[in-house]
């Protein structure tokens, strides 16, 4: 499928045109991980958001006595790793795909940062979406009885 | 339309999921999170839909009693 088509189904680009969405797709680069790769590692240094394309991937914390416990899965059409592109601090969880064949896009940030600057609407659109992506988060983890363990 | 669908597991022992659906959950069928297999016992609306978007919650539950919901736990 066209990536500009797979762009089209993620809540993170709706508002944008079709133009608009061909230059996000011209910064995302693809890449397949195999079931339990890990993608990205808590506490490394987070430079890209991430869109889950097809698979599934398990977000993990790990523990002050050094255990890891999965705290959330999420599937297509969902992003990660944008914590770290709007505070630019440390990747707070790990994130490992659960299936082989998970296919994901990765948005750098200074690619990300430059084409919201040379179209500030793509900016304004993305960063409203991108906290409607984290409200959302949120009121999952609000009713995930899990996330009190 | 798609359906963006936050999964909580019935017990809190297993970790939900957020994922998009081309088509709304039904209660009874059955959705993997993770390497699980569950069956949605409970769809709703989380929030007012939006563009070609609807937001659901749904509450699911493992297929069989005796399915292995543990989350993964590694030292």
């Amino acid at each position: 499928m066209d990536l500009v088509q797979i762009l089209r189904g993620v809540d993170l680009f709706q508002g944008l045109n079709p133009e608009q969405l061909r230059r996000l797709a011209d910064i995302s680069h693809r890449a397949v991980y195999r079931s339990d790769d890990v993608i990205f590692s808590q506490g490394s240094v987070g430079d890209k958001l991430y869109i889950i394309a097809d698979g599934q991937v398990e977000i993990r914390f790990s523990d002050a006595d050094g255990s890891d416990h999965a705290v959330l899965f999420l599937g297509s059409g969902q992003i990660f790793g944008e914590m770290a592109l709007l505070d630019q601090g440390k990747r707070s969880a790990t994130v490992a795909a659960v299936q082989d064949n998970t296919i994901v896009y990765g948005m750098a940030r200074d690619e990300f940062e430059a084409l919201c600057l040379a179209d500030t609407s793509i900016g304004y659109v993305m960063m409203r979406n991108m906290a409607l992506d984290l409200s959302f988060k949120l009121r999952h983890k609000n009713l995930d009885p899990s996330t009190d363990l | 339309m798609i359906y963006k669908v936050s999964y909580v597991v019935v017990g809190g022992e297993y970790p939900g999921g957020i994922k998009n659906e081309s088509e709304r959950p039904q209660v009874g069928s059955v959705v993997q999170i993770g390497r699980v297999k569950f069956q949605v016992t409970e769809v709703h609306e989380i929030i007012p839909p939006r563009d070609d978007f609807q937001f659901l919650h749904a509450t699911v539950k493992p297929v069989e009693e005796t399915a292995n919901a543990e989350p993964s736990k590694t030292s």
